[in-house]
C-alpha cells in the first residue's frame, strides 16, 4: 500500500504503528524520555513536512526509524559537549531514570544501571544495531536497510555487541539478574 | 562439536534459516551447555529490555504527541496549512541556529574581509578623513569679513557705537 506522508489516513497509519518503537529507539539513545518524545515528534513533523510518498509502510517506518535515530545522535553530540555522559547516567539512574517507574526495586535499578553502562560503553556501530534490535524489535534486513548495511553485516554486529555486553556484565554467570 | 555463538545469536533473533536451524535445535536437546549459553543470551536479552519507559508513559505521549500534530497538520477544516505557514513554523533550536548563523555570518565578514581604512576607503571614500582643522572649512554665505567694507563704512560704525576713532597717515602731520 502506497504511504504519502501528508495524507491524513496514511500518517495515522504509520503513527500508530511505530510511535512506540520510535521512542524507544530514541530513549536509549539519548536515555531522557521527554527529549525522546520531543524528537519522535520532529520526526513525524518533517514525515509531513517533507509530503514524500512510498512503495510501503515499511519503506515509510525505515525513513522514520532513520530520522529519528538521526535526530537522536544528534542530540546526543550536542549534550556530550555540555555534560560528561557518565555523569548523566550517575544522575538518572541515582534519580530513578527518566522512567517514573519508581517502584522498582534496588536490585533491579543496579541491574539496569549495568546493563546502560555496558551499553554505552558499546562502540557506535555496535550499539546502535543492539538498539535498533532490542529496543525497535527489528529484523536484521530491515536494520540493515535503515543503517545501508547488509543483512549479514547486521547479524555479526549484533553477535559480537552481545559478546561485549556479557563481557561487560561480569562475564558468563555473574549478572545480577 | 558444539554451536558457534553467532549461530545461537541468530537463533535467538529467529533468524536462523534452514537446515542450520533444526540441526541447532537438536544439538540444543542434548547438549547442557549450550543450553545454557543460549539461556545466558536470553536472560541478556530480558535485561535490556528491562531498561525501557513503561508501555503507560509511552501510550500517554502518543496520544498527546499526536493530538498536538492533528492540530497542527489536520485541522478541523481538513486543509493543510498554507505555503508560507508551513515555512515559518520553527522550533526553538532553528530559530537560535540561525540567528547564530547570522553573527556568524556578520562576524566572518570582518573576519575575512577585515576592516582596514584602506578597504573601508575603497568603499566609503569619505570614511577615513579625519575632522580636524585642516580639513573643516568655514563655509558661510551670512557672514563678513572687515574686508568686504570700506574704511568710511568702517568708521560710521564705530561712530554709531560711540567710538572717537582718529586715523592719520604716516609722514603727514595734521594742521594746526
Amino acid at each position: 500500500m502506497e504511504i504519502k506522508s501528508s495524507d491524513k489516513d496514511s500518517f495515522r497509519l504509520v503513527y500508530d504503528s511505530c510511535y512506540k518503537t520510535l521512542v524507544r529507539i530514541c530513549y536509549h539513545v539519548v536515555y531522557d524520555l521527554d527529549t525522546a518524545q520531543e524528537l519522535v515528534q520532529e520526526a513525524f513533523e518533517r514525515f509531513y513536512l517533507k509530503n514524500m510518498s512510498f512503495p510501503s509502510e515499511d519503506e515509510a517506518r525505515y525513513w522514520l526509524i532513520r530520522v529519528a535515530k538521526n535526530l537522536a545522535l544528534n542530540h546526543l553530540r550536542r549534550f556530550h559537549r555540555e555534560q560528561a555522559m557518565v555523569e548523566k547516567v550517575k544522575l538518572s539512574v541515582a534519580t530513578g531514570g527518566a522512567s517514573s517507574d519508581a517502584q522498582k526495586a534496588l536490585d533491579d535499578s543496579e541491574t539496569v544501571r549495568q546493563v546502560r553502562k555496558a551499553v554505552m560503553a558499546l562502540p557506535d556501530n555496535l550499539r546502535m544495531v543492539v538498539i535498533l534490535k532490542e529496543y525497535g524489535d527489528l529484523d536484521y534486513k530491515a536494520i540493515g536497510k535503515i543503517l545501508g548495511i547488509t543483512e549479514g553485516n547486521v547479524k555479526v554486529r549484533v553477535h559480537r555487541a552481545r559478546k561485549k555486553l556479557e563481557e561487560a556484565l561480569g562475564g558468563d554467570e555473574a549478572y545480577v539478574y | 562439536m558444539c554451536i558457534d555463538e553467532a549461530m545461537l545469536s541468530s537463533l535467538l533473533d529467529g533468524e536462523l534459516k534452514e537446515p542450520y536451524r533444526s540441526q541447532t535445535e537438536e544439538h540444543l536437546a542434548h547438549c547442557p551447555a549450550c543450553r545454557a549459553r543460549l539461556e545466558r543470551l536470553k536472560a541478556l536479552r530480558s535485561a535490556l529490555k528491562a531498561d525501557s519507559p513503561s508501555d503507560e508513559e509511552l501510550e500517554k505521549g502518543k496520544e498527546d504527541c499526536l493530538a498536538l500534530l492533528e492540530r497542527k497538520f489536520f485541522s478541523a477544516d481538513g486543509k493543510k496549512p498554507g505555503f508560507f505557514r508551513r515555512r515559518i513554523e520553527m522550533g526553538l533550536g532553528g530559530m537560535v541556529t540561525a540567528a547564530a548563523g547570522l553573527v556568524v555570518v556578520f562576524i566572518g565578514g570582518f573576519v575575512l574581509f577585515g576592516s582596514s581604512s584602506e578597504q573601508t576607503s575603497e568603499i566609503i571614500p569619505s570614511f577615513t578623513v579625519q575632522a580636524d582643522s585642516q580639513n573643516v572649512h568655514f563655509v558661510s554665505t551670512q557672514e563678513r569679513g572687515l574686508d568686504a567694507y570700506s574704511l568710511e563704512e568702517i568708521l560710521a560704525y564705530l561712530d554709531s557705537r560711540g567710538y572717537d576713532v582718529e586715523i592719520s597717515m604716516r609722514g603727514l602731520q595734521p594742521l594746526e
